[in-house]
């Protein structure tokens, strides 16, 4: 079955609704892809329609993108896909993009004249002795349970990292009736203040976005939640599971711990297609290059939202805006001019956006905070290599050719979450990282032989 | 300027293995590669050890299979080579040679391995025609819809990510000098010497290999010379990993495919399905920028995968890659000194996972002055009018 849109585009997230609703106002045909059932990205994890919290993301915060997701949902001219992964993409000699889809009910074609890929970013995977015992989550896989089922990890929870989200995570944790043992972060409070303060300055219009960490730590106050400053966490502790969490301070008995260092974009579907790239910042991982109209390199290829580098939420929807409007335009539904009259002031929202992303990223800086690993920490989860295997070729090779002798990145994830793991022990400005390959998520081989 | 007896440019399986060869034998040996070791098509390919006639050369009519047949002898050699490699490297590269079935489905098919294995048996090749059954009591897997299968009892695979990495450390021990990441520009010839440089050294020597597969040709031009020798992009694909199930190489002598488990589990099916190469700006083959998959190229591949052994349809993709080799033009390998050129010697072309290493051992015994005849059939003199207005 295939079928054809004027947009495709991937990702239902912040970037991809406000996409898709200004491509719907100017009468394109728009087609909305997200491996999730549900519309709302990675922000809006939404419960399962059978499944009702009350209350669900009242937080005012959360409020203008509740609003965006309320009318994406209410709009049914836009075509959406849920619960289909992409895991091809390609742009055919006559410029159109064929986009594969995959379900558990099978392959899927959807061809389309520009192509828009939204797909947000994942928490960076880090390395450290233990983590790879049961009851240690990447903080965002915490908070996408609690978000999305209202699921609590039972026992006493340690958060650790250097991400300020990890405060509001913590927050959200007690509130649910959860319980937070501590919160450790690697760096001095010193260090968190002086960026906050050099870079303050120049994000002074977006500083209320500091507001929900600062109401957190109220919440953790309240709580008796202790937050610890210069706590590197240096070890996860137990035999079959979760014991305690390490940091110099000593050891805080805990079941389960979650990790925060930031956040990478999603890079595989651009990088198959070899759009040029660029280093995301601080945390690691590629963001794609893209003009002010969100286009990549690849003609007619755009890109939006964490994709593009890690700028929070209200940039993701900032950035879904100008890139819709890019394409209208460029597809002949709205002039030139017109465009850039009515992106200005979007343009103008995501750049002090930016700002303040920037502020974000230093004070979250993890590079001088990564755990020591020991011989045999795992590196690579999905192909079970350590430290140990990965050492003796580190002799200036690429990571592709460590990838090889070594399977580091050889497994199920196309090494998303060791990459940048990897590309840090080799320490080659230059290296591109692994050479990109379908599909994007496995598939059966019964479904790609139809 | 750095001067050795060989210098050899490029570090695919047959540049590393000749280093070590001659090293062992104890040659002065400088190995450059503009990359790192074993990332070209030695890196990329599916690790299958095929001594039965390949299809490629069935598929084009009788001469060339007759031409084709004569490549046995060389088969015969790289399944001793195989056989002696991880106890003379002292190390576990996978190796497993538990025999392969090459298959077929229609009774034309079955025609066709019969009259491949004749030739095969007269080239003193062990091959045997079975049938559907005793192919399925072998290979339990097998699909029903297969009626005979030719069956090698050498065939098998090695795990083509450390065999060439193993034999580069091999080669250093043996005292070869590794310049890795270090592209050779210019190759000129100074008398008698063969002086090569890179951005940062220069080296010279009285005897130098080219073995660059699909670069060959590019290289080769620096000495103003013709080795027909084409790029060719390919595709592999490999599945989740999945309990032991296909301890053989699996072969179809009337459609493209090849099918292995590996060592670690997953299943590897390839079998020469074309992949798009990109072009550079100048409308050539890019030769360093991964090829493009074709869709039905991938599809058909995987059509043939489970019509011949059902059970994969259900186990899970995980990547699909894609890499380039090289081919002659006459599909035989070119391997040997170049007669415009003494000193200057050649090697590519072809199955070079399967016969790299003998390739390498006779090239290694050939350049000490032990010339080794089994290398005529491959010999670069029959493309040698390409060079008539060529050379220095
Ligand atoms: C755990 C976590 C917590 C975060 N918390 C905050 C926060 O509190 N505040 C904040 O400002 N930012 C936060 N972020 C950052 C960020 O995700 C948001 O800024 C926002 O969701 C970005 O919007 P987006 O549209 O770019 O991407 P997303 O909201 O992530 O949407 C991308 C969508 O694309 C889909 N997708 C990706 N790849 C494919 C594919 N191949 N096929 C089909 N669908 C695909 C995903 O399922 C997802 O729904 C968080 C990120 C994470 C990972
Ligand atoms: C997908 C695929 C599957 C295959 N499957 C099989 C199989 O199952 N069995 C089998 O027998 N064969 C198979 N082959 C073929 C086999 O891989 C090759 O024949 C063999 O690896 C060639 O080795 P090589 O040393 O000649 O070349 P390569 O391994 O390609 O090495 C050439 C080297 O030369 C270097 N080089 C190029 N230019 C320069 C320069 N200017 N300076 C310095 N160095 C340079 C390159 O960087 C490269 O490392 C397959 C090939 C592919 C692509």
């Amino acid at each position: 079955m295939t079928n054809h849109s004027d947009v495709a585009i991937i990702g239902g997230g912040p970037a991809g609704q406000a996409a898709a609703l200004t491509l719907d106002d100017l009468k394109l045909k728009t087609v909305v892809i997200d491996e999730q059932p549900r519309a709302g990205g990675q922000i809006l994890r939404q419960p399962p329609r059978s499944f009702q919290i009350p209350a669900w993301m009242e937080d005012r915060t959360y409020a203008p993108l509740v609003k965006l997701l309320r009318r994406f949902e209410a709009q049914t001219s836009i075509n959406w896909i849920g619960s289909h992964s992409v895991i091809g993409l390609r742009r055919r000699p006559d410029g159109l993009f064929t986009l594969t889809l995959c379900s558990p009910d099978g392959l899927r074609l959807v061809t389309a004249a520009r192509v828009l890929i939204a797909a947000g970013c994942q928490d960076l995977a880090v390395p450290l002795p233990g983590w790879t015992l049961p009851g240690v989550y990447s903080a965002g896989g915490m908070q996408a349970l609690l978000k999305a089922q209202r699921i609590v990890p039972g026992g006493h929870i340690v958060l650790a990292g250097t991400h300020p989200l990890q405060l509001l995570i913590a927050a959200q944790i007690v509130e649910a009736g959860g319980s937070v043992a501590a919160v450790l972060f690697s760096q001095p409070r010193g260090t968190m203040l002086k960026a906050g303060i050099r870079n303050g300055l120049r994000a002074l219009d977006q500083l209320s976005a500091a507001f929900p960490a600062i109401r957190a730590l109220a919440t953790l106050r309240s709580h008796g939640v202790k937050v610890l400053y210069d706590a590197p966490i240096q070890a996860i502790c137990g035999t079959d599971r979760v014991a305690a969490a390490q940091h110099p301070g000593g050891e805080i008995a805990c079941d389960a711990v979650g990790l925060c260092y930031g956040f990478v974009s999603q890079s595989s579907l651009p990088r198959m297609m070899s759009a040029k790239m660029r280093k995301a910042g601080p945390a690691g991982g590629w963001a794609t290059l893209c003009d002010e109209w969100m286009q990549s390199s690849i003609p007619g290829l755009y890109v939006a939202g964490e994709t593009t580098g890690i700028a929070g939420a209200n940039a993701a929807m900032a950035s879904g805006k100008i890139a819709g409007f890019g394409i209208a335009a460029e597809l002949g539904a709205i002039s030139q001019d017109e465009a850039a009259r009515r992106v200005s002031r979007h343009r103008a929202n995501h750049r002090s956006l930016l700002r303040f992303a920037r502020l974000l990223d230093e004070i979250a800086d993890p590079r001088p905070f990564f755990p020591a690993l020991r011989d045999d920490t795992l590196v690579c989860r999905c192909e079970e290599v350590a430290l140990a295997q990965i050492d003796p070729v580190l002799d200036g090779r690429s990571a592709n050719a460590v990838k090889l002798v070594t399977r580091c990145g050889m497994g199920l994830c196309q090494g998303r979450n060791c990459e940048p793991t990897l590309l840090r022990l080799l320490d080659n400005p230059n290296d591109p990282g692994f050479t990109a390959r379908f599909p994007a998520r496995p598939v059966a081989i019964g479904d790609l032989a139809t | 300027m750095r001067k050795s007896d060989v210098l050899i440019v490029g570090g695919g399986l047959i540049g590393c293995a000749t280093a070590w060869y001659l090293a062992r034998e104890g040659a002065k040996v400088t190995l450059l590669d503009s990359g790192d070791f074993g990332m070209g098509a030695s890196g990329q390919n599916a690790g299958s050890l095929h001594f039965q006639l390949e299809r490629r050369f069935l598929e084009n009519g009788d001469a060339l299979a007759e031409q084709a047949a004569r490549i046995a002898a060389l088969s015969r050699l790289a399944i001793s080579d195989w056989s002696s490699l991880e106890a003379d490297l002292a190390t576990d590269l996978h190796i497993t040679m538990n025999g392969g079935l090459m298959v077929a489905e229609t009774a034309e098919e079955c025609a066709l391995l019969e009259r491949k294995i004749t030739r095969e048996n007269a080239e003193g090749l062990q091959t045997r025609m079975i049938d559907g059954d005793e192919a399925r009591q072998i290979a339990p897997y097998l699909s029903e819809a297969i009626c005979a299968a030719g069956y090698s009892p050498d065939e098998g695979h090695a795990d083509a990510r450390l065999v060439t990495h193993a034999i580069a450390i091999a080669a250093a021990k043996d005292g070869t000098v590794l310049r890795p990441r270090c592209r050779v520009q210019s190759i000129e010839k100074a008398g008698r010497k063969y002086v090569i440089s890179t951005a940062e050294e220069q080296f010279a020597a009285s005897q130098i290999l080219i073995a660059c597969g699909a670069w060959t040709a590019h290289v080769a031009a620096m000495l103003n010379l013709h080795i027909p020798l084409f790029p060719v992009g390919l595709l592999m694909n490999a599945t989740e990993r999945v309990a032991q199930a296909v301890p053989h190489l699996v072969q179809h002598v009337g459609r493209r495919l090849s099918m292995k488990q590996t060592h670690s589990g997953n299943l590897l099916i390839g079998g020469g399905w074309p992949s798009r190469m990109a072009l550079d700006a100048e409308g050539r083959f890019a030769l360093y920028r991964p090829p493009a998959v074709i869709e039905s190229s991938l599809r058909d591949n995987l059509r043939v995968a489970i019509d011949v052994a059902p059970m994969i349809a259900t186990i899970s993709l995980i990547r699909s890659w894609t890499g380039i080799t090289a081919i002659s033009a006459d599909q035989l390998p070119i391997v040997g000194e170049i007669p415009a050129m003494p000193g200057c010697w050649v090697a590519g072309g072809g199955s070079a996972f399967t016969l790299g290493p003998t390739f390498a051992r006779l090239i290694a015994q050939s350049m000490s002055g032990k010339k080794r005849e089994e290398l005529e059939i491959v010999a670069p003199s029959r493309f040698s009018h390409l060079n008539s207005f060529m050379g220095q």
